[in-house]
């Protein structure tokens, strides 16, 4: 999407049907604006020329935050006070600013799993010991202590599991997708080209085989959260499990992100994203390994001076 | 019961759970699955431009007002339906119960309210208002596979508690949801087991039936959104079926930590209009208020006063056999 190979990739030419212009738009993305006349344009397009049969969108999830919306919260978010980033990063300079539709794998199943865990279950006991009063004598005294019984289980677990979104983008991956989720599907939409419109919007490049994968590993993640919550006893261990997956499902929904190319210091770079939906922000900040190595240093001077103190004071 | 399923809203069956999916669906509200759609598959690379109906020039999203809008003449396109529409009822239940049994019955309870309420409540309180009201919930079948984890007393060995885990199929028949504002959960509790789910040869109606006097009824309107209305549902369902399995699946005698999940299954809902009287009654000038079931008189809940003479009158009685004991037992 924004990455460096965007140059390289193959470019479709589609005549402007306002004014005749010739757009050219990198081959995976659906719409443009015409630079003549902005008029906007949807590409409705059911094969590549490679054959490779695009994914066309079951779902849509409108934008709800304004381009100045998401400029404002941005600016915010550069100024916002960080601990250890590089101060540079507040000086930094929004280059570019996009609203783009990202498509997304949305998926979904029945999730029918078998596990074993130990479980603690705890009890009080009293016990005895010996210890010396104050008159220096040895007695036994006795002391109440809790004190666990470990039992094993084994059961079964059903559960649907919803809403599980992966990115069908190679641009951008599941990890900084996942910064700035959650979204609010109940406000999808069945895709329609209106909602698109004047909007840049790109087209799945991972399969819906891939998405499907991702979405299934995604959902095991959330039947062991699920299946960790769902034990009982005092404490508990999950052991092992075994998940079967039926009924599952994978649907193409487009996604409103905004994506700002930001740069600071001496030409680094920085990607921020903004829910075009909910208006979080979120941006990989690096840490800057002078602020680190400062605090580490202020650290040791801290703890030297006490202990040397203390050290002076026994002395 | 299929009667009522298959009024228009209904499109289909979702193909995972099997619950009815509804027009404007896009997905199965309980899992998720994708609702099925018809699109015409169009073999030619087209371009498609939006134009205004007003003025005839492209038109683009505005995220401002969340539909496409014409920057030229600011006109602003319709999108399709409402996504989430508002809940509306399916159907009324009849009335069977009229306004001077109604009356009756107040009195009758009133005279029997116990000891510690006023002796003269029955004939000093004052009817102030007697109100015909069509309440509003869900009435919803559906089938469930339970899996759950206890911990229970049965098998506990040092620790008094032991776990326990295992898997059951339930099925939901006719349970009640209230979507009420009017009446509290305690109202509703007291006269939802008196309705005749089933009898529904005189629902469901589009109106309000014409034997209630619409000039003084009450007749409340669902009030959340379809999207709300199925999450409270199933929050429900996951409740009952909690409860069942804490009373009737885990063993022992005791249990604690009851984990459940519900696999839900062939949900419908019906979203119906209860008839009901609420009362109001006044007594030594302050207000009461009772509520009626519509369909059976014997079902009913209310406020009354509560005397403090008699409560006072027992007390010292009390205090009095105490004082009176103890000076027994000092002298002997």
């Amino acid at each position: 999407m924004t990455s460096a190979t965007v140059d390289d990739t193959p470019q479709l030419e589609v005549q402007c049907r306002d004014c005749g212009a010739t757009l050219t738009m990198p081959a995976h993305t659906f719409a443009a604006l015409c630079p003549y006349c902005a008029s906007p344009s949807v590409v409705d397009r059911p094969a590549d020329r490679d054959g490779f049969r695009r994914d066309r969108p079951d779902f849509i999830l409108g934008f709800d935050i304004t381009h100045e919306e998401a400029t404002r919260r941005v600016e915010a978010w550069i100024h916002r006070s960080r601990l250890f980033a590089p101060s540079a990063i507040k000086q930094a300079k929004v280059t570019k600013v996009q609203g783009v539709y990202l498509p997304a794998w949305l998926y979904g199943g029945v999730a029918r799993s078998q596990f074993e865990a130990r479980i603690g279950e705890n009890y009080t006991t009293t016990e005895t010991y010996t210890t010396t009063d104050s008159k220096g004598n040895t007695v036994m005294r006795t002391r109440t202590v809790t004190k666990t019984e470990y039992r094993s289980l084994s059961g079964d677990h059903a559960a649907y599991v919803l809403d599980v979104i992966v990115t069908a983008s190679k641009g951008l991956g599941n990890e900084e997708l996942e910064t700035i989720e959650p979204f609010d599907l109940r406000a999808m939409r069945r895709y329609d080209a209106a909602v698109v419109s004047g909007w840049a919007a790109e087209e799945a490049t991972l399969s819906r085989d891939e998405g499907f994968q991702a979405g299934r590993s995604e959902a095991m993640q959330k039947v062991e959260r699920k299946l960790n919550s769902f034990l009982p006893g005092d404490s508990s261990q999950l052991v092992d499990f075994s998940t079967v997956f039926s009924e599952e499902n994978t649907d193409l929904v487009l996604l409103p992100i905004y994506v700002f190319a930001a740069r600071y210091g001496a030409g680094e770079r920085l990607r921020i994203l903004v829910n075009g939906q909910t208006g979080e922000v979120q941006g990989k900040v690096p840490t800057s390994a002078v602020k680190v190595a400062v605090a580490v240093l202020i650290g040791i001077v801290v703890v030297a001076s006490i202990v040397l103190g203390l050290m002076g004071a026994s002395a | 019961m299929s009667d009522s399923v298959s009024h228009a809203a209904v499109i289909g069956r979702c193909e995972r759970c099997e619950s009815p999916l509804e027009r404007g669906d896009l997905r199965c509200a309980i899992c998720g699955m994708s609702a099925p759609h018809t699109r015409d598959m169009e073999e030619v690379l087209s371009i498609q431009v939006l134009r205004c109906e007003g003025c005839g020039a492209a038109v683009a999203y505005d995220a401002a007002i969340g539909a496409p809008n014409c920057s030229f003449c600011g006109s602003v396109m319709r999108m399709d339906e409402l996504v989430d529409p508002p809940e509306q009822t399916g159907g009324y239940l009849p009335f069977r119960v009229d306004r001077a049994e109604a009356q009756a019955r107040l009195k009758k309870w009133l005279g029997s309210r116990g000891f510690f309420r006023p002796k003269d409540l029955a004939s000093r309180s004052r009817l102030e208002s007697l109100k015909p009201l069509f309440w509003v919930g869900w009435v919803f079948d559906a089938e469930a596979e339970v899996t759950w984890t206890a911990d229970s007393n049965l098998g506990s060995r040092r620790s008094s508690w032991a776990p326990h885990s295992g898997a059951t199929s339930m099925i939901f028949d006719n349970l009640l949801v209230s979507a009420s504002r009017g009446l509290s959960s305690a109202e509703v509790d007291a006269v939802s087991g008196s309705y005749e789910l089933n009898d529904l040869e005189s629902a469901p109606h589009s109106a309000p039936p014409d034997s209630v006097d619409l000039e003084i009824a009450l007749v409340e309107s669902f009030d959340v959104q379809r999207s709300l209305a199925r999450r409270r549902i199933v929050k429900a369902i996951e409740m009952t079926a909690a409860a069942r399995v804490e009373h009737s699946h885990v063993p022992g005698s005791r249990c604690r930590n009851v984990h459940t999940s519900v696999l839900l299954e062939k949900l419908v809902t019906r979203r119906l209009s209860f008839p009901a009287w609420v009362l109001a009654y006044r007594y030594d000038g302050k207000l009461y208020r009772a509520v009626i079931s519509g369909q059976d008189a014997s079902s009913m809940t209310g406020t009354s006063p509560f005397s403090y003479a008699r409560l006072f009158m027992v007390l010292g009685i009390v205090a009095a056999v105490v004082a009176a004991v103890s000076l027994a037992a000092s002298l002997s």
